[in-house]
């Protein structure tokens, strides 16, 4: 047995079947209640509407009982990557129901705000899905047998190093130096703000800019002091390298974790806008 | 082929301190890894960070996973010689003139200890500033519960009257709590209402008039008081007939669905009319669910001319039953009427051959001659005698004055006229364009009459004003010309004054309860339907059966090429005789007291 298993493919597929089994059935019944011409066409308020419309409320709830499953260390209810299967294929299997349960009406209304909602809420966990899938693998190549942590202690290491080189050169190329490591640790490069860290690569680190410069100033020295100039542009290329890979680190991260500021706030007002709609429905009757 | 290491540490005091350690060749490994032989333990250095390799006449290091560094240059091998400095990550190797017998010594010094770093894990956590998913969860909760739910039924929790309109409130807060909310619930609409209801606007309360109670009739009937029951609600008999009139309106009439109320679905018919016997203990139809697989044949409501008030309900069969007829008194030929080579018009036309002939003129006659639809399209126009027939069949009674003709529907009028015409001509009197017949006696222009002969005049009138009423009301046998009984049954009335013309009645509305219209049927030809063509008399019925309207009407399945049709498209649902809000009035009473 596989020592990692997807969750997409728990207990080989078991909640795909049984989501792809609930979409046949109410595909089915709506087919057969479609048919008739002059039958009125089923909606949310027709007795096939109240039912699949109590499922999908009902598998709404259960959905975001996840929340809480996976915070229960002790409970025995079910394995965390079982609901988690469940939680991907059955939510999934809701915009079928959610369609089907109105009919196809829409509007601008809260009933409409909800299915909105909805969607929002089930394209982002697809997205989730997605970087479940895919990042850990990235990571794996990106931080090649490192840790952020070491890569990070190097990086202190190295520039530790080019300050002691910078000292051997004239006083420009220092000054360079040292007001890039400045402004580097002023910008707080390695946080950032969740959109430099989503970005990825900083095109204007300090570092790099300052590395460049000095690959033009180089131009101008000769003898040792070329040999020492060349030394530090391979130190500081060096700091460059491990700043990009520790950035495309956290830019991982960022992305494994960004999903869910949108996945879990949208599915809140989810279930409010959910019971604003159920309780407009009968308050209004 | 020994190599020696020599680590170099600092003691407390800050003084080195050197240990030698002999390891074993001739290759030694440099690493984090505590199988290396030169054991590094620093996290910058990977697990087999680089290797050292003693020949017989040269050292060579190599890097592995780690980066090495030899004389300041960064390398992936070199040769070792004495003086040689080699950066491993933090370490600092240096190769030192080797004692006797060893062929490499190396020291190691830590240079760049590990500094405290912040190795915090949770600073490269994702952090929105000052947003935490559980806040903004907080916050989207919160605000889809204030904007979709809170804010709309604010008036009702907080006690407000919402009878009239939020402007007609002179409390502030009030006045602003229901005009937001006002806005808001618009919010609720699942879908435009009919047009028919866009007159309440906005105002959901008028139809939705209490929270989890779903519409009453009672806010239906409020505008809608011409509406009848489908049936009187005292023939409902049975459990089944007494949920029946329990039946919402809106069950059947679903709102919000755009410009029309979503149609009915001839399912909700067939519940009942499945077996209609289950609903009430007198049905007035028989059971149908479907027009086309399931509908008994047609009721017609025939008349009988001597029974003014009373209405035969006849249903078609094959064969047809013998009250089938229709009895109208009328003498009357479709066949003859629709010859196709004409009927004899005064007003006609004729070929050359005819004409040479000297045969009388003909018209062709079509339907539309005599049946001509209502102005809505829907019924045919009762037949005329003046409009249709008298073109072609005149009442003239007096072959010296053509062009005056009797009277037609009243025997009593007739007489009247031709006494009073005829007195007129025996008194000189004659008008332009008649010539007066030889045989009544005529007085001179000018001559003063006794009394006597005044009377004989008169009396001659009248003689002749008989003379031809008798022509015009009974059959002559010598004269061919058939005028009143050519129609009519015409019977002389007892003692011999005067003639009885039996009263005449026919249909005109065959299924009266029937929503069948002419104009949505007007591209066919009648006869399509009303077979006609070989109908000698009057008593003969063509209206059409089921199986004439199954040619192109199918039942609510859709076929190709037919006419789906359900229960709606000829049948009224609200029927009955009394009205809706009468009979809820009387279900609303207290039951059981008198």
């Amino acid at each position: 047995m596989a020592q990692h298993q997807s969750l997409l493919e728990f207990k080989h597929g078991r909640y795909l079947k049984v989501a792809l089994l609930l979409c046949a059935a109410a595909i089915g019944v709506y087919w057969y209640h479609e048919v008739p011409s002059t039958q009125v066409k089923p909606y949310g308020g027709s007795w096939l509407g109240y039912t699949l419309g109590t499922i999908a409320a009902l598998l709404i709830v259960w959905l975001m009982l996840l929340g809480l499953r996976k915070r229960r260390y002790s409970s025995r209810l079910g394995s965390v990557q079982g609901w988690a299967s469940a939680h991907v294929y059955l939510g999934t299997s809701l915009i079928i129901l959610a369609t089907l349960h109105c009919g196809f009406e829409f509007g601008w209304n809260i009933h409409t705000l909800a299915y909105v909602l909805m969607m929002l809420v089930i394209t982002s966990g697809f997205f989730g899905v997605y970087a479940y899938l895919r990042y850990p693998e990235l990571m794996t190549g990106n931080l090649a047998g490192e840790t952020l942590e070491t890569m990070l202690l190097k990086v202190s290491d190295l520039e530790t190093k080019c300050k002691r080189i910078a000292l051997d050169l004239p006083d420009e190329v220092n000054a360079l130096f040292m007001s890039a490591s400045k402004l580097s640790a002023e910008r707080s490069a390695l946080r950032g703000s969740l959109r430099r860290q989503l970005a990825g690569i900083d095109t204007a680190h300090p570092m790099r800019v300052a590395r460049d410069r000095l690959i033009q100033m180089g131009k101008r020295y000769s003898g040792d002091q070329a040999k020492v100039q060349e030394q530090l542009v391979v130190e500081m290329s060096r700091i460059v390298a491990l700043t990009d890979r520790v950035r495309r680190e956290l830019r991982f991260r960022a992305l494994m974790q960004v999903w869910l500021y949108f996945h879990v706030p949208l599915s809140f007002a989810l279930l409010m806008a959910l019971i604003a709609h159920v309780i407009s429905v009968f308050y209004f009757w | 082929m020994d190599i020696q290491v020599t680590y170099i540490t600092v003691n407390r005091r800050g003084q080195p301190q050197r240990d030698q350690q002999r390891v074993a060749g001739p290759t030694v490994i440099l690493g984090r890894g505590t199988q290396c032989q030169i054991h590094l333990p620093d996290p910058r250095i990977a697990l087999q960070h680089a290797e050292i390799t003693v020949g017989e006449s040269e050292a060579t290091i190599k890097a592995d996973a780690g980066r090495i560094q030899v004389n300041g240059r960064s390398v992936d091998g070199a040769k070792l010689t004495v003086g040689d400095s080699v950066e491993v990550g933090p370490y600092l190797l240096e190769v030192e003139a080797p004692p006797a017998g060893v062929p490499l010594a190396v020291s190691v010094k830590l240079v760049v200890p590990l500094a405290s770093f912040g190795g915090d894990g949770r600073r490269f956590q994702l952090q929105a500033p000052r947003l935490s998913k559980r806040r903004l969860s907080y916050i989207a909760a919160l605000g889809t519960l204030l904007i979709c739910l809170l804010a709309p039924i604010a008036p009702d929790m907080l006690g407000y009257s919402t009878l009239q309109p939020a402007t007609a409130t002179r409390d502030t807060t009030e006045h602003m709590v229901r005009t937001v909310s006002d806005r808001l619930v618009q919010t609720w609409n699942p879908g435009p209402v009919s047009q028919a209801h866009q007159p309440f606007g906005t105002d959901c309360r008028k139809c939705h008039q209490f929270p989890f109670v779903q519409v009453r009739d009672l806010s239906c009937v409020a505008c809608h008081k011409s509406i009848k029951e489908h049936v009187p609600v005292a023939s409902l008999t049975g459990p089944k007939g007494h949920a029946f009139q329990d039946i919402r309106c809106a069950e059947c009439h679903r709102d919000h669905k755009g410009q029309q109320m979503a149609p009915r679905a001839q399912d909700e018919c067939a519940v009942c009319h499945r077996d209609v016997k289950v609903y009430t203990a007198d049905p007035k139809t028989g059971n149908a669910t479907d027009f086309y697989s399931d509908h008994p044949q047609f009721q017609l409501a025939l008349l009988d001319a001597d029974k003014p008030d009373a209405v035969r309900r006849v249903r078609q069969a094959q064969p047809a039953p013998p009250e089938m007829v229709e009895r109208s008194n009328l003498k009357f030929s479709h066949k003859v009427h629709l010859d196709p080579r004409g009927v004899r018009d005064p007003a006609g036309r004729q070929d050359a051959k005819a004409k040479a002939r000297a045969e009388d003129t003909r018209t062709v006659m079509i339907c539309a001659d005599c049946h001509e639809p209502n102005e809505g399209g829907r019924l045919i126009l009762p037949v005329s005698f003046e409009d249709h027939c008298q073109r072609c069949h005149s009442l003239s009674f007096e072959p010296g004055a053509p062009r005056r003709q009797a009277a037609h529907g009243d025997v009593e009028k007739v007489a009247t006229m031709l006494r009073e015409f005829y007195a007129r001509l025996v008194l000189g009197d004659v008008p332009a364009g008649v010539t007066p017949p030889r045989d009544l006696p005529r007085m001179r222009p000018g001559a003063v009459l006794t009394s006597g002969e005044r009377r004989a005049s008169l009396q001659a009138a009248d003689q002749k004003a008989n003379q031809a009423l008798n022509e015009l009301f009974t059959e002559q046998p010598e004269k061919p010309r058939e005028v009143c009984i050519k129609c009519h049954q015409v019977s002389r009335k007892a003692g011999g004054a005067g003639w009885d013309v039996a009263p005449v009645r026919f249909a005109r509305v065959w299924m009266p309860e029937s929503l069948f219209s002419h104009a949505k049927h007007a591209t066919e030809d009648c006869v399509k339907c009303h077979d006609v063509k070989r109908s000698g008399k009057a008593s003969d019925i063509a209206m059409p059966d089921i199986a004439v309207c199954r040619q192109c009407h199918v039942g609510a399945r859709p076929v190709e090429g037919k006419v789906t049709s359900d229960c709606s498209l000829c049948h009224k649902f609200h029927a009955g005789k009394n009205f809706w809000h009468e009979e809820l009035q009387a279900q609303l009473q207290p039951r059981g007291k008198k």
